[in-house]
């Protein structure tokens, strides 16, 4: 056995892993190399060093007030959180089977309102700061009430009951928006809330924008 | 010799008669905090705090960031509580929970911390060796604190606490190939360390 098969083996015979001609081999070695055994000499401190560390360690200051405090504000369950978003998904979803059961070839485009508030919204790091958010929800719903009036003007061109549908999502949509508003106002630092509350907003215009092109090629 | 063995039969009952009797309080508190109740909640943190506060600061290797760990850990717990079902003791349910925060923490904190991302170089610890120190003085919680982060979880969780390949690559998402071969490299790097 050379130096280098036995620094690749010593772990497992200091672990008690290495056992019968292998263990003997290296254990010959041992007897013969001063250098290795001053290898193993080392180990062996150090994993007694290792194994006397005490697991437990105290928290330099008590850490449990912060704690108390994370879990005792007010948020929004995970339940709540998953059904928001998944009345979200319903409406795309709805949106995306509206376009593809009607929508002809060549689809035109409907020009979005100038205040797009696109690229405006998130501040670095993923939260929305009060001002902004408010701004942004200013934008969105300028945006979404230019896009109220265009379907407006359209609405005897879709079918009744796919316009009932849209009507009928976009009541979930405004009634999520209430209640992320209403948690906000007790929760206004929340990142998760701000997120969803420009998210929301994003998927209500997105869903108006594409029954507006829906009904301008009908 | 029939008296001896009768005694350490006694005190052997007794202490399984304590630890049944620390499981079914554990259990109980579980089950409260579950039911909404912080109080009980407080209590199980106080139980643990040591134990998951030390195996943060090693994981991470440093302080301030433990701190931060613990309380993630505990707000995790609260919220993941529904899943505990009390088939093990509430400490070994925490395990994975404390080394999954403090791994997967670390990850997302070394984008954009510079002084985590000072120790993320592998080959820093070879590069730019400590000085050299007195065997005597030798502190191993700073040399730890210094190795690679992968070679340090696997260290930490084999030769400070105790765990085996197969359960570390259960903990980590490694194979138990991986974690020989990063217990073997932290090794050498400490051991050169108390060398010098």
């Amino acid at each position: 056995m050379t130096c280098e098969e036995l620094d690749s083996r010593l772990d497992d015979w200091l672990d008690g892993a290495l056992a019968g001609e292998a263990a003997r081999e290296l254990e010959a070695h041992l007897a013969s190399c001063a250098a290795c055994r001053e290898r193993k000499r080392q180990l062996r401190r150090l994993l007694a060093h290792a194994a006397a560390l005490p697991r437990s360690l105290a928290p330099p200051r008590d850490l449990w007030p912060g704690i108390s405090e994370r879990i005792s504000r007010p948020s929004w369950s995970g339940f709540q959180l998953a059904m928001l978003a998944a009345a979200a998904t319903v409406v795309l979803a709805f949106g995306a089977l509206v376009l593809t059961r009607l929508a002809p070839a060549g689809v035109r485009t409907v020009t979005m309102p100038a205040a797009s508030p696109s690229g405006t919204l998130v501040a670095a790091g993923g939260t929305v700061s009060d001002p902004a958010l408010a701004q942004a929800e200013r934008e969105y719903e300028q945006a979404a009430q230019a896009l109220l009036e265009a379907l407006q003007r359209r609405r005897a061109l879709l079918p009744a009951e796919d316009l009932a549908k849209v009507e009928s999502n976009l009541q979930v949509i405004d009634r999520a928006l209430a209640e992320v508003r209403e948690a906000l106002a007790k929760d206004p630092a929340n990142p998760e809330l701000n997120r969803m509350l420009v998210a929301t907003h994003r998927k209500k215009v997105d869903v108006l924008r594409r029954v507006v092109r829906l009904s301008t090629e009908l | 010799m029939e008296g001896l063995v009768g005694v350490m039969i006694g005190a052997t009952r007794t202490l399984m008669r304590e630890d049944e009797d620390r499981r079914a309080i554990e259990l109980r508190l579980v089950r409260q905090a579950q039911n909404g109740d912080l109080v009980a909640f407080e209590r199980l943190y106080r139980e643990n705090e040591r134990k998951v506060f030390g195996l943060c600061y090693r994981l991470a290797g440093n302080p301030e960031l433990a701190e931060e760990l613990t309380q993630e850990v505990f707000v995790r717990a609260w919220r993941k509580l529904g899943s505990f079902r009390g088939d093990s003791a509430f400490s070994s349910w925490l395990y994975p929970l404390t080394v999954n925060v403090a791994l997967s923490e670390r990850r997302s904190r070394r984008r954009r911390d510079a002084r985590i991302v000072a120790t993320e170089d592998p080959a820093s610890l070879e590069r730019a060796p400590r000085p050299p120190a007195p065997e005597a003085g030798f502190d191993l919680e700073k040399a730890m604190a210094a190795l690679p982060p992968g070679a340090r979880a696997v260290f930490v969780l084999h030769d400070v606490e105790g765990r085996t390949h197969e359960e570390i690559a259960g903990l980590l998402g490694l194979a138990s190939g991986t974690s020989k071969a990063q217990l073997h490299r932290a090794r050498r790097l400490l051991r050169e360390a108390l060398a010098s």
